[in-house]
């Protein structure tokens, strides 16, 4: 269960998890175990592969949490390792050619009751997006990141970061159009 | 419109909850020791090999080829060492055949067969 980002956390609780508290650090994990997560099922589609990478984030964040200045930089530090952690898995093997549908159905269902063909399509095509548009794509809209914060995440210049939005837009926007699943008129 | 579309992502890419008991299983594979040295747990025989492996091959490889080098050097030395010898006593074999033969012609010039050893001979 991961805690809302409207529930505020006290700046203490990072300094307990760093002088040994393991609540502290559980709360901390809670606290951003779904962001981490997802980061991963959608970089990888695959729900196992996903937890793995999760597990791997937070012992990677466990044993350098004296790095860790703020509550901030944490959620930074998490997104960027994640993200980075699963383009370094895709380049090593292509989960994305083996991923089972039925798991794809699951994520979508999961994510909105509404439409649930819409969002399974669209989790089909963010899957086709190579590694980084893919992650530009997740911490621009998921984590709502803005694009200076996502270059930085990504160590990419910002223009890159753009360019990789729009083509990303455009592409996902005309296989969405093609699939009949929206209009033109609706969302050219 | 083009926000219509962004704001459309946002909606449908909300972060999802990790499976249940995620923060137990993690924690309970979390070391003990908060900062553990990772050398601890690589398998010493296996150090040296990864630290030194490429470089201690490349030694090993650079020494044969130079031993190699001076055993085919020392090689080559030894057998045009012994052809010269081999050459010199032909040489002086030759030198040698050449003086008796020498010897022979002038016995024959200043010491010519008399008539008498002529009719012992026939």
């Amino acid at each position: 269960m991961s805690l809302s980002a409207a529930q505020p956390m006290p700046d203490s609780l990072l300094a307990q998890a760093r002088a040994g508290d393991r609540d502290a650090f559980a709360t901390l994990v809670r606290a951003h175990q779904g962001s981490v997560f997802s980061i991963g099922l959608r970089m990888l589609s695959r729900r196992d592969a996903a937890e793995d990478l999760a597990q791997d984030v937070f012992l990677q964040l466990y044993r350098k949490l004296d790095s860790i200045e703020s509550l901030e930089h944490l959620g930074f530090w998490l997104r960027r390792v994640a993200a980075n952690l699963a383009i370094d898995w895709l380049r090593r093997r292509p989960y994305s050619a083996t991923r089972p549908l039925d798991e794809g159905a699951e994520v979508a269902a999961q994510e909105t009751e509404e439409d649930p063909l819409m969002s399974r399509e669209l989790m089909r095509m963010l899957g086709d997006l190579a590694p980084h548009p893919r992650a530009v794509m997740l911490l621009r809209y998921q984590e709502d990141r803005d694009v200076a914060e996502v270059a930085a995440m990504l160590d990419m210049p910002v223009n890159t970061v753009k360019s990789h939005i729009k083509r990303s837009l455009t592409a996902l926007r005309g296989q969405m159009i093609g699939a009949k699943l929206i209009d033109c008129e609706e969302l050219p | 419109m083009n926000e219509n579309f962004e704001d459309e992502l946002r909606r449908r890419l909300r972060a999802v909850d990790a499976p249940g008991g995620f923060t137990e299983r993690l924690m309970a594979a979390l070391p003990v020791e908060k900062n553990p040295t990772v050398v601890a747990f690589i398998p010493k025989a296996a150090r040296p090999a990864r630290q030194f492996g490429v470089p201690a091959a490349l030694a090993a490889s650079l020494l044969g080829a130079v031993l190699f080098g001076m055993h085919v050097a020392n090689d080559r030395s030894l057998r045009e060492e012994q052809e010269g010898i081999a050459a010199s006593q032909q040489l002086m074999q030759a030198l040698r055949v050449t003086s008796q033969k020498l010897d022979l012609a002038y016995e024959a010039v200043n010491n010519p067969p008399t008539a008498g050893d002529e009719e012992n001979r026939s």
